[in-house]
């Protein structure tokens, strides 16, 4: 993984200085709380229900078993004793005291970490694939890429301001494993006919109240030239985006109204760049910068492909689920990538204790050359395991509940914070995700369901995405009270979910208490309705939505069933 | 950076427009920020000074507008930051082409100054910089 130069350290120290003045005029009162709140929020600081939220960046979900101790300790000393993992691969503490915010920022920074442009109106952290540099269906590694464009993307100068949130994701596989269509930008690092590296890319993807799926604005840019357009794009969304209203502020709603006109302008732009500015080609990549950077994504020391072994062997039945659902292949023989669940009964999808952090940060150790990846779907990945070694790490994650065999299935949904602690939620998403936790807790029936995305947001910011669940399930305040609306079909555009679309709502909304009734009927509906080995999703694609409305809206026993209910 | 304190007089682009073929000598001229600032490609060494206004501090087009100035343009005097312009903003002011600011009334001088002070360097090229930090360390 990436190691950090004197530059970035001394960089990132530089930021928490900066951040300590800030903080120390707010508290001395010649920084007004409205001028110090864009200012906290581009190094990750929100306000929210109980206390400060800190969003910490984890570039392209990178961890090193240095950096989740770190975070532990900070969850142990200034936190309440946990975090919790998000779907943009970064971390949140909710309870850290806004007077011990500096310090904070230190202790990160001790770690070559920080919270810079982890939100605000400005480029966010970079998501990627949690399986880049090891998956086997990898074209070209993003990790270089991606740490190119991190680089890039920090304080720029220009763009600190932009109309709203700018959200890029990058993949380098043929699978899609980081939503690159639900992104502002979608990167996905192709190889054209001659062999040559570059990027397709996507704009104007997005969830919040308008679900747009992103669009192909250009079909091959080459590598070199990837933070150029990058920032063509930017600067013409800078100029014209929308102001007026929050809503309608992301690039989405620009694409969607001026179409062909904001490609063509985008482009022009990108020439203008290249042709006319002074500098304009200084930030066309070298091939020493790449392999620079690169240099920094190769194998971990002492690892060297093995011969490949049946590790279904013998192997007792939970193992094998296990072996099955937790364990991936590897572009390496020999070698797998292992997810350690961060879903199981009575915990909030996501969330990791102050010891679970150091037990994780211990296996990454034991097993993974010290690497961890943190995964869109808000778990924890090992990505250098030996096969000889998966026994003996199955019987250690299971001591820290990490070897729940549930992933991809009903129980390993995503969650946001939701009503518990986020000030913008209409409704508690925990809660829900907990009692849908508990009526699906028999292992067996979760494999008989199957491959199944179920994405629950408490409110229509989406950061649960719901809008990309084959079941989303959605918070609305309607009177000050909680209601959830249910959608079926959404898609994250991946192979088994097919393209990226938003899912269909199914009703008015339900009470808190009859979801857990509403996603059993719903599953149910579909177990009587599919097809021999067909999955969750494809029955939906297959019969559509309607079948599955009369048995959800039959659990109605707290709400109406009629027009003019909540919806 | 150049402070300063008062508001000087300054033409909106219609009054240009209106004034442009009486005018002698170098003029200063304040533009909103959603004027295409490219329309001004050809005249521009007629302007002693350009203000580009920010209405919110949090309203980053006037950015736009002084990188597109200086890298494209060469637009070679003062660009000025007028509006609701904070101590905060100095660094990405200074990095965007411009030379001159009228902080908004109340904000220390002194505290804007030592905005500029934090960073040992940047990672991407700017107005200032035009290479990136790879490039200048791998020069």
């Amino acid at each position: 993984m990436y190691a950090y130069t004197d530059f970035d350290r001394n960089f990132v120290r530089a930021r928490a200085a900066q951040f300590r003045n800030q903080l120390e005029r707010n508290l001395a009162g010649t920084l007004s709380d409205d001028e110090f709140r864009p200012l906290r929020l581009q190094n990750g600081w929100y306000v929210q229900r109980h206390a400060p939220m800190l969003r910490v960046a984890v570039p392209y979900g990178e961890l090193h078993s240095r950096q989740l101790r770190q975070l532990a300790h900070i969850a142990r000393e200034h936190d309440r004793g946990y975090g919790h993992f998000t779907t943009r691969q970064n971390l949140q503490f909710n309870w850290i005291p806004l007077v011990d915010s500096a310090d904070v920022m230190d202790l990160l920074a001790d770690v070559d970490m920080h919270g810079i442009q982890t939100s605000g109106n400005c480029i966010r952290n970079i998501t990627s694939d949690a399986l880049a540099g090891i998956a086997p269906d990898e074209v070209v590694d993003p990790r270089p890429y991606a740490e190119i464009l991190r680089q890039w993307s920090t304080l720029h100068p220009e763009f600190a301001f932009l109309p709203r949130k700018f959200k890029i994701a990058i993949t380098g596989a043929a699978e899609d494993r980081a939503a690159i269509a639900w992104h502002d930008i979608g990167l996905q690092l192709v190889k054209n006919e001659a062999g040559a590296v570059g990027f397709r890319v996507l704009v104007g993807g997005g969830m919040g109240r308008t679900p747009v799926i992103a669009q192909e604005i250009n079909a091959f840019v080459p590598w070199q030239q990837i933070l150029v357009y990058i920032e063509a794009i930017v600067r013409v969304y800078n100029q014209f985006g929308r102001r007026d209203n929050m809503y309608k502020a992301r690039i989405k709603i620009l694409v969607k109204a001026e179409g062909q006109a904001f490609f063509d302008a985008v482009n022009t732009e990108f020439g203008r760049i290249l042709t006319l500015d002074e500098g304009g080609r200084e930030h066309i990549i070298p091939e020493a910068e790449l392999a620079r950077v690169a240099a920094h994504f190769v194998l971990p020391k002492g690892l060297q492909a093995e011969t490949p072994r049946d590790i279904f062997e013998h192997a007792a039945p939970a193992y094998r689920r296990w072996l099955e659902r937790n364990v991936h292949t590897h572009r390496l023989s020999g070698y797998r990538a292992v997810t350690l669940s961060l879903k199981r009964s009575g915990v909030a999808p996501g969330d990791a204790t102050h010891e679970e952090m150091d037990a994780a940060a211990d296996l990454a150790d034991r097993f993974s050359h010290g690497e961890l990846r943190v995964s869109h779907d808000q778990n924890l990945v090992l990505p250098w395991v030996r096969e000889a070694d998966l026994p003996a790490l199955y019987e250690a994650a299971k001591v820290n509940r990490f070897a729940t065999a549930n992933i991809g299935l009903l129980t390993d949904m995503i969650a946001c914070p939701g009503g518990d602690f986020c000030a913008l939620a209409n409704a508690r998403s925990i809660p829900v995700a907990q009692a849908i936790t508990e009526r699906f807790d028999d292992l067996d029936a979760l494999w008989d369901i199957g491959d199944i995305d179920l994405h629950i947001s408490g409110c229509i910011n989406s950061c649960g995405h719901h809008h990309s669940g084959h079941i989303g399930i959605l918070g609305v305040d309607k009177d000050g009270s909680e209601w959830y609306q249910v959608t079926l079909g959404g898609a994250d555009g991946s192979t088994l979910s097919g393209a990226a679309a938003p899912g269909k709502v199914i009703g008015p909304s339900f009470a808190a208490d009859e979801v857990p009734d509403v996603i059993e009927a719903v599953i149910d509906t579909y177990r009587s309705a599919r097809q021999s080995g067909e999955r969750f999703i494809d029955t939906v694609r297959r019969i559509g939505i309607e079948p599955f409305k009369g048995p959800a809206n039959a659990q109605r026993t707290l709400t109406s069933n009629k027009e003019g209910s909540p919806a | 950076m150049k402070f300063v304190h008062t508001s000087d007089a300054a033409l909106t682009f219609e009054q240009w427009q209106a004034a442009r073929d009486g005018a002698s000598g170098p003029v200063a001229l304040q533009i909103t920020n959603d004027f295409d600032v490219e329309q001004l490609a050809g005249e521009l060494s007629r302007f002693s000074r350009i203000e580009l206004v920010f209405p919110k501090w949090v309203d980053g087009r006037a950015y736009s507008q002084a990188r597109l100035l200086r890298a494209r343009l060469r637009f070679q005097g003062e660009l000025r930051a007028v509006g609701e312009v904070l101590v905060d903003m100095l660094p990405l002011l200074a990095r965007t082409g411009f030379t001159a600011v009228q902080l908004r009334a109340g904000e220390s001088e002194a505290a804007a100054r030592q905005a500029l002070d934090f960073f040992p360097g940047h990672y991407q090229g700017d107005t200032a910089e035009h290479r990136p930090w790879f490039a200048r360390a791998a020069a």
